[in-house]
């Protein structure tokens, strides 16, 4: 089911010319799609192994996914550079508060196993993620940035994955919790959302509405000036011509 | 558990971040905020000079002196209403007009490119917190009434001024052409102890 979502939404991408302008995002698209083949032929193939491939490519995605928020920070703030700064800051801070947690952890951490590590790991990696999402939207919010559908669309798709992500993999880093099935399909739940939401957003091209960069007096103000301008301008071509006949 | 509620306190802080967002475009897809917008309130509300006076003439103790000397108790409790209608009133005119600069800030803030985080932050704090004390105002004059509860709304319009001055100044580093606006929407001056 999400392979066939993800090959429709790409598909759908290029026919309406939408692929080039949300690249970063596409890619990121493109290679969930082909982790998701993987992951079929290895279950297909070789069950087995299927359990640690799956965690590593959980992995992958996870990492991955900053293409999206990449992607977000960029569309929502080119038009707002005062936002954009405190935007830029933010991020900054967040990233190293996060870098320095990590480090911390790791040197405090003594027993280390794969597949808790990953499951905590791609965890962080979420959480991270919904910080720094939820800045942007944060301040999307206080600064009334006007957006286009197709980054709402990407917003509001890629918050819900996160939200469900992080709630199902921090209930299932739990020791009881962690077997359960019912916590496992939170996140592919999740996930199908996302993509209903992305195919949705992005159907057709929608930019962001350029921001007015003045006020309507102003333009009024311009528009009068140059309409008395013109008429200045034909008066004295007139009376010139007047002159010479 | 516990250990979970950092996580649980992030995804929930997204979600509600997002609520909001969500809310915001539903409630902006007609109205549109434009700059000019405070301007326009500045030429309706009247002038400055009475706008100030009028907030010193709620709270003052002068009309309702004359009205408990001279007056029988039945118009002295309709001078009490009325008087705390006004006050409500004039307190939400306050709020409004706050907002409206806050939002004409916002606006413009898009354009500017050396915006400070730090500024910014202040700048919001102060803003929510003259709010708070706005309603916080309000709330206790509908309870108690304009003239009971001078000393503490006196007080409160003291810190509410103090506000007002530090919030005027930020506006005025970060963006002096809203704050002109500021200046002549929120001429309060705080009411005489």
């Amino acid at each position: 089911m999400e392979i066939v979502t993800e090959a429709f939404i790409l598909v759908r991408s290029i026919n309406a010319k939408v692929y080039d302008k949300y690249l970063a995002f596409f890619i990121y698209l493109t290679a969930v799609l082909l982790i998701d083949l993987l992951r079929f032929s290895v279950l297909s193939f070789h069950p087995s192994i299927y359990a640690p491939f799956y965690w590593y490519t959980e992995f992958l995605h996870a990492t991955i996914g900053y293409a999206v928020i990449l992607e977000i920070s960029k569309h929502a703030l080119n038009n707002s550079p005062g936002p954009a700064r405190i935007a830029r800051t933010f991020l900054w801070a967040i990233l190293g508060a996060v870098i320095l947690r990590v480090i911390l952890h790791a040197v405090s951490r003594s027993v280390w196993s794969t597949t808790t590590m990953s499951t905590e790991l791609e965890r962080d990696l979420r959480t991270v993620q919904a910080l720094l999402l939820a800045g942007i939207i944060a301040l999307l919010t206080y600064y009334v940035v006007a957006t286009g559908r197709n980054l709402r669309g990407i917003i509001f798709g890629y918050s819900a994955y996160i939200y469900a992500s992080i709630v199902s993999l921090a209930f299932g880093s739990l020791p009881g919790y962690g077997l359960r099935p019912g916590w496992r399909l939170v996140q592919p739940i999740a996930y199908l959302a996302a993509l209903l939401i992305w195919g949705y957003g992005l159907w057709s091209y929608s930019p962001n509405p350029v921001a007015e960069t003045e006020s309507k007096i102003d333009r009024d103000y311009r528009f009068i000036a140059e309409q008395t301008r013109r008429a200045i301008s034909r008066a004295r071509s007139f009376l010139k011509m007047g002159g010479e006949l | 558990m516990s250990q979970l509620l950092p996580y649980l306190g992030v995804a929930s802080l997204l979600l509600v971040v997002a609520a909001l967002w969500a809310r915001q475009i539903f409630l902006t897809r007609k109205s549109r905020i434009e700059v000019i917008a405070p301007r326009e309130r500045q030429a309706a509300g009247g002038s400055t000079a009475s706008h100030g006076d009028l907030g010193e003439r709620i709270f003052g103790l002068e009309d309702w002196h004359f009205v408990s000397r001279s007056m029988s108790s039945e118009i002295q409790e309709m001078f009490l209403r009325e008087r705390a209608v006004l006050a409500i009133s004039w307190l939400r005119r306050t709020r409004r007009g706050a907002s409206l600069v806050m939002r004409a800030h916002v606006a413009a803030a898009q354009q500017i490119e050396d915006l400070q985080l730090a500024s910014e932050v202040k700048l919001a704090l102060s803003y929510f917190f003259f709010l708070i004390l706005c309603d916080v105002l309000i709330g206790w004059i509908w309870l108690r009434g304009p003239v009971r509860t001078r000393k503490m709304v006196s007080r409160t319009l003291r810190t509410v001024a103090w506000l007002r001055g530090a919030f005027e100044q930020l506006m005025a580093r970060i963006d002096p052409a809203t704050c002109k606006t500021l200046r002549t929407n929120l001429d309060h001056r705080a009411v005489r102890g």
